[in-house]
């Protein structure tokens, strides 16, 4: 049997101005380019966890014929999409269903919204494959594949759950960055979140040697790639961290992941982070003052921990791991002069990199609950908006068009030559002093 | 210094900081290149070379200074600038 997993990626922007405007900011083109251009690694994982004997295709949405020309032909195909190009990833479901192949639909998005999914797709795949996809494959070979399949949500990365992800099926591509995925989850439950957390019971940990024999996998297919972590907040479990850290200066690799700002006040873990190739860790700051970050997770910890973030984001970056600082524009407390703070903030800051976007009500979060029952969306559907750079709701304290003209000029101040070049000056002058 | 005397030791820094052998290293060769260096540490290695030279580099051009020739050449007109 041949089974083809498709991809859906790439950045979108549907708002004209800000798409417009995009094209001329040097580091949102970067990182768009960057994020579209990694595989996907829950497709591989998909192609991991397949039963012997079935032959793999992985492809891309970009590398597939357009519409109206014949279609490759496969047994099954498995389709997995984000919230922005779920309805992409329906109509490229219905071409293939139209040709009489049968499609699989999963990922985050067909989680969230299943009964939705469902109506695309021969059968869909809820929360994580892992416990899911052996199943419907043995099922599909033998015909009887059933409507829909409940993946684990917890001992996901029990020894008998997981798969090595199918690296291989990459080889002789031009990925030069490859992903690895060390945990599922993360305490802090932000209200707007849409990643993993809620497709997980509690937060999943990957034993630390199918971490390391996964990235040696992935270097033997690809040249000395850049190495990204898809977790949601690494080092959650300080111990089981560092020994994973002590064993990555061994693999030469240079690798960027996603934190918490609380990894400041470990130094030991900075120390092991630094000789590990650790090149960069993205932390969600969210907004540059406490008062604004009321509400935003159950226990209050970002709110906590915002009056230290000038002194944590010096600290880290003073081991030579640049932060990359994300700020999200348009929470409930955040009137017009939000603009001016964040861009003020990010002076102070020294930021190398510097992540703005708009609060996203995705569907299935606790936010887009919320506003959906406050009446604050624009729209009862607006998936192919969620791109975290459209504003699909009703701001509380400022009117939709001045959350988008804010956030225009908040990017052309943080986004030109001029600060990038400022930062790239503060960020030596830290490896300077550090010496 | 001379401009091979300061080349060679340029050269040398830049060996011992990325811990490989440059010998074979040209001079209008793209330093970022030829090391696989990621954007960071091409930008970390700048920092050090200061640090080594006592120099600063102008933030305009730190996106040019990818080879052996142009880092000699800007260590160079410093050196001069300091000089006169």
């Amino acid at each position: 049997m041949k089974i083809g997993l498709i991809a859906m990626s790439g950045v979108r922007v549907h708002e004209p101005e800000l798409a417009a405007l995009g094209v001329s900011l040097p580091q949102f083109v970067h990182r768009g380019k960057v994020i579209a251009s990694l595989p996907s690694l829950g497709l591989l994982t998909v192609a991991g966890l397949t039963p012997p004997g079935h032959e793999i295709a992985y492809r891309e949405c970009a590398e597939l014929p357009p519409p109206g020309a014949e279609l490759e032909r496969f047994d099954l195909v498995g389709i997995s999409s984000f919230t922005a190009q779920i309805d992409e990833a329906y109509a490229l479901a219905e071409r293939y269903r139209a040709a009489g192949v049968p499609v699989v639909l999963g990922g985050l998005h067909v989680s969230l919204l299943p009964d939705e999914a469902a109506q695309h797709a021969d059968a869909i795949v809820v929360d994580g494959a892992e416990g899911a996809w052996p199943k419907l494959v043995e099922d599909f070979a033998n015909g009887r594949m059933q409507p829909r399949y409940q993946g684990l949500r917890a001992h996901v990365f029990e020894d008998a759950n997981r798969a090595m992800p199918r690296f291989d099926l990459l080889r002789g591509r031009p990925y030069n960055r490859m992903t690895v995925q060390t945990s599922r989850g993360c305490p802090l439950a932000c209200e707007f979140c849409a990643a993993s957390l809620r497709i997980t019971a509690s937060f999943q940990q990957k034993p630390g040697q199918a971490v390391l024999a996964e990235i040696r996998a992935a270097l033997a297919v690809a040249e000395r790639p850049f190495f990204e972590f898809a977790d949601d907040n690494s080092f959650v479990r300080r111990a089981w961290s560092k020994e994973l850290l002590r064993e990555l200066p061994a693999l030469g690799i240079r690798w960027f992941t996603e934190s918490d700002i609380s990894i400041a006040d470990d130094e030991e873990l900075l120390e092991l982070l630094a000789a590990s190739g650790c090149a960069q860790v993205l932390i969600g700051l969210e907004s540059p003052d406490e008062k604004s970050l009321v509400g935003l997770d159950p226990h209050g910890w970002k709110q906590r921990r915002c009056d230290g973030y000038l002194r944590a984001i010096e600290r880290i970056q003073a081991h030579g791991i640049s932060v990359n600082g994300c700020f999200i524009l348009g929470l409930d407390s955040h009137g017009p002069e939000i603009f001016e703070s964040v861009r003020e903030f990010v002076a102070r800051s020294g930021l190398l990199e510097v992540q703005v976007t708009v609060q996203t009500p995705f569907p299935g979060t606790p936010l887009y609950k919320r506003l959906h029952d406050s009446g604050r969306l624009l729209a009862e559907r607006y998936w192919e908006k969620c791109t975290l750079f459209d504003v699909t709701y009703r701001p509380l304290h400022m009117s939709v068009a001045e959350l988008e003209a804010g956030m225009r000029w908040l990017f052309s101040e943080l986004y030109n030559e001029r600060e990038f070049l400022s930062r790239k000056r503060h960020y030596m002058e830290l490896v300077k002093a550090r010496g | 210094m001379t401009r091979p005397e300061l080349e060679s030791s340029v050269r040398a820094l830049l060996a011992e900081l990325s811990r490989r052998d440059l010998a074979a290293l040209q001079r209008d060769e793209d330093l970022v290149e030829h090391l696989g260096l990621d954007s960071l540490q091409a930008l970390m290695l700048l920092a050090q070379l200061e640090k080594r030279f006592g120099a600063r580099f102008p933030d305009a051009r730190l996106a040019d200074l990818r080879t052996l020739a142009a880092l000699v050449e800007e260590l160079e007109h410093q050196g001069k600038e300091l000089v006169s």
